[in-house]
């Protein structure tokens, strides 16, 4: 057990597990974190099973990554408490006694004879530190006092309130990982949800995306509405950057979508044989309309696209969800016969011309295309957050006190000697000794002055 | 007066900052160290006006883009070079700084780098922009000045010299670290939670600001509880300035990942 305790104490652990740390960390940020098997095999050959079975392809929650996370949780709390003992001690108790040689010792020093009698000597040594903000202990009584005079204790406890905080963050984390709760909805104007988890419904009123006059997304709003029981109870418009938050659980702006299946089309048939002919229709994706024509009956749309593109295997495929190249794929019928199937194209209307149908010559353009937009929300409840914003606040703070809060130390001894009082000082502030002496010279230079 | 202008004066300051500063330690004029202060804090003043403008004109913050980030990360290294020079004296650190304050201006000026105002995506449009990217980059800066002290100790011929650069250094990662740790790693947090709801992707430009972050305590922890000092603590920091550095300017280019638009 003493020896576990002595293995974690050690600095040289944590030192081991910055490099260790910082090396593993490194590798994940090299090799593409959680992608498929195949893209893997593709890009790494005979060596993506090793990398899976050492589990690098998602190395950051992988057991032995964690398990350093571990090590380096128990390291900071092991060191932390073994030394906060003594420190608490030095800073809170400290004991005024003191022999020569250890005053001696100290690498800023000073001695000086006080004017007058031993009693006022004292108090002025004892005023001189209170009106430099140092909190006095003294013992001893008679002709000898020794005193211990301290500033900014606080200041001695920066790492250790850095260590707490990283602690709670990464007990946060550990919190967040086994309780946090996160959904993707997917939310059509007027569609209501149930969140999982969560005893209360959203609903989305309207979705709208703005874009700047020059182009490019400004926003994407969805006003949506909390409903709980029945009955409405929030709504707000949230945004990237503007959650909703109720009851614990956030809802985040992050990602919309073309509702491209319930698409409604126009379609504009013409004939090259005959200028004055032009026939539009209005139809949605797998609607098939009746049309009174000599050379066919009917028209329908069998599939739209969205951005299409021709496929490795000759098939039809959308690159993106966005309208870069609409299609969609007509089909003409006369009675219960099909007499043609083709694509027509939004921006390429040249496409769609002269197809022989039947008997007849036609040209199919597909004119316009509207598709309502839905919006994806994420719901997302994380209890571990909350710890991380706490150590986030014991880490800064812990900064602060550790940097730019030095405390410093003075002991002294006042003896009277012959009806004089000879005073012996030395000052102790590790991190700040240039202002630090600055300090100590003008108060021992104050305590020479007669007054 | 444009951005354009007063960003062509600042160039012209910064580059006779840098040439003073240089003649003041290769000519051993220690005098000119002084003019050269001077003409930084000028060349600063200038860039100010220019972020200015240019934040009034974008409405929003002045580091959006590449351009825009390289110009405010030489803003912060000149204000770095001030605060430390007034602070703790580093004639021979300042050189360098302005040289690097130079290089990115002349970086940011190539036109490889889109200068046109362009709306904000979404994403970047939040009040954190400001507090995560400026005190980053102000962190890096201090990272900078630490570099180069590091540097200079590893070629100083002298002990003098020598301990004064691992002083520098020091002094600057003491500034750098409390900087970096608040603005990349917790404001960076915040945000992230408030944009994506969730406060830690493990993306790249995530992941390297804690390789960043770890490079930096563990000098702190070798220097502070072992008592490494000098070489191996110059070697630190220089490593910790890299890791920095790709943080910035490498994941942009050769990772990808969420940060993808800046």
């Amino acid at each position: 057990m003493k020896s576990i305790w002595k293995f974690f104490e050690s600095v040289k652990l944590a030192i081991v597990l910055f490099i260790v740390l910082t090396l593993a960390s490194v590798l994940g940020t090299l090799i593409p974190q959680g992608r498929s098997a195949a893209e893997y095999a593709a890009r790494y050959g005979s060596l993506s099973g090793l990398f899976v079975k050492l589990q690098l392809t998602g190395l950051y929650h992988s057991a032995w990554y964690l398990a350093l996370l571990f090590l380096f949780a128990l390291n900071t709390i092991v060191c932390t408490l073994a030394r906060l003992g003594p420190k608490w001690r030095r800073a809170f108790r400290p004991s005024p006694e003191v022999d020569d040689k250890s005053l001696q010792l100290m690498k800023i020093k000073g001695r000086v004879r006080i004017p007058g009698p031993f009693p006022a000597a004292v108090e002025r040594v004892r005023k001189a530190l209170a009106s430099r903000h140092y909190r006095l202990r003294t013992a001893g009584a008679g002709t000898r006092i020794a005193v211990v005079a301290q500033k900014r204790r606080l200041g001695w406890f920066g790492s250790d309130t850095v260590h707490v905080g990283l602690l709670i963050i990464l007990a946060g984390g550990v919190i967040s990982g086994l309780t946090s709760r996160r959904a993707d909805l997917e939310l059509r104007v007027g569609q209501t949800a149930d969140i999982p988890h969560a005893a209360f419904q959203v609903r989305l009123d309207r979705f709208e995306t703005e874009y700047y006059p020059q182009g490019g997304v400004k926003a994407w709003k969805s006003t949506v509405t909390v409903v709980e029981n029945g009955a409405p109870v929030l709504t707000q418009v949230v945004e990237v950057n503007r959650p909703l938050t109720y009851k614990r659980f956030s809802f985040y702006q992050t990602s919309y979508g073309w509702d491209w299946e319930n698409s409604r089309l126009e379609i504009d048939i013409k004939k090259p044989a005959d200028p004055a002919y032009l026939k539009t229709l209005s139809l949605k994706v797998g609607e098939r309309l009746a049309v009174e024509d000599a050379d066919f009956t009917h028209l329908a749309v069998r599939e739209f696209v969205p951005d299409f593109v021709i496929g490795e295997g000759n098939e039809v495929q959308t690159r993106s969800m966005e309208p870069n190249n609409p299609a969609a794929q007509v089909e003409v019928w006369k009675g219960e016969e099909r007499i043609y199937t083709g694509w027509s194209f939004a921006k390429f209307p040249d496409f769609g011309e002269g197809h022989k149908v039947g008997q007849a010559s036609l040209t199919f353009i597909l004119k316009n295309f509207e598709a309502s937009q839905y919006s994806v929300l994420e719901a997302a409840k994380d209890p571990g957050a909350t710890f991380i914003w706490l150590g986030c606040l014991f880490v800064t703070a812990g900064f602060f006190l550790a940097f730019y809060w030095p405390p410093r130390e003075i002991r002294l001894v006042l003896e009277e000697v012959q009806g004089k009082t000879e005073a012996v000082l030395g000052g102790f502030a590790p991190k700040s000794r240039e202002a630090f002496q600055t300090e100590f010279d003008i108060l021992v230079e104050s305590l020479r002055r007669t007054t | 007066m444009t951005e354009a202008t007063l960003f062509t004066i600042t160039f012209v300051l910064y580059i006779l900052s840098a040439f003073v500063y240089l003649a003041s330690v290769f000519a051993k004029k220690e005098k000119w160290a002084g003019s050269g202060l001077v003409l930084a804090a000028a060349g600063l003043a200038g860039h100010t006006g220019a972020l200015i403008l240019r934040t009034v004109v974008s409405r929003h913050a002045p580091f959006t883009n590449m351009y825009e980030s390289l110009s405010f990360l030489a803003w912060a290294t000149v204000l770095a070079l001030i605060v430390l020079d007034r602070k703790i004296r580093i004639p021979r650190v300042a050189p360098y700084m302005m040289l690097i304050a130079v290089g990115l201006v002349a970086l940011a000026s190539s036109p490889l780098m889109p200068k046109d105002v362009t709306p904000l995506v979404p994403a970047l449009q939040s009040y954190w922009l400001w507090l995560h990217v400026s005190v980053t980059l102000l962190g890096e800066a201090f990272f900078a000045a630490a570099f180069i002290a590091s540097l200079l100790y590893l070629g100083a011929d002298t002990e003098e010299k020598k301990q004064k650069m691992d002083s520098v250094s020091y002094r600057a990662v003491a500034v750098g670290f409390p900087l970096f740790t608040l603005g990349g790693l917790v404001f960076g947090m915040v945000w992230a939670y408030k944009a994506w709801g969730t406060y830690w992707s493990w993306d790249p430009k995530e992941v390297w600001s804690l390789i960043t972050w770890f490079v930096f305590a563990l000098y702190l922890h070798t220097r502070i509880v072992m008592g490494w000092k000098g070489k191996r603590s110059a070697l630190i920091a220089i490593i910790g300035f890299l890791a920095a550095l790709f943080t910035y300017f490498g994941v942009n280019y050769l990772l990808s990942g969420l940060h993808s638009y800046a």
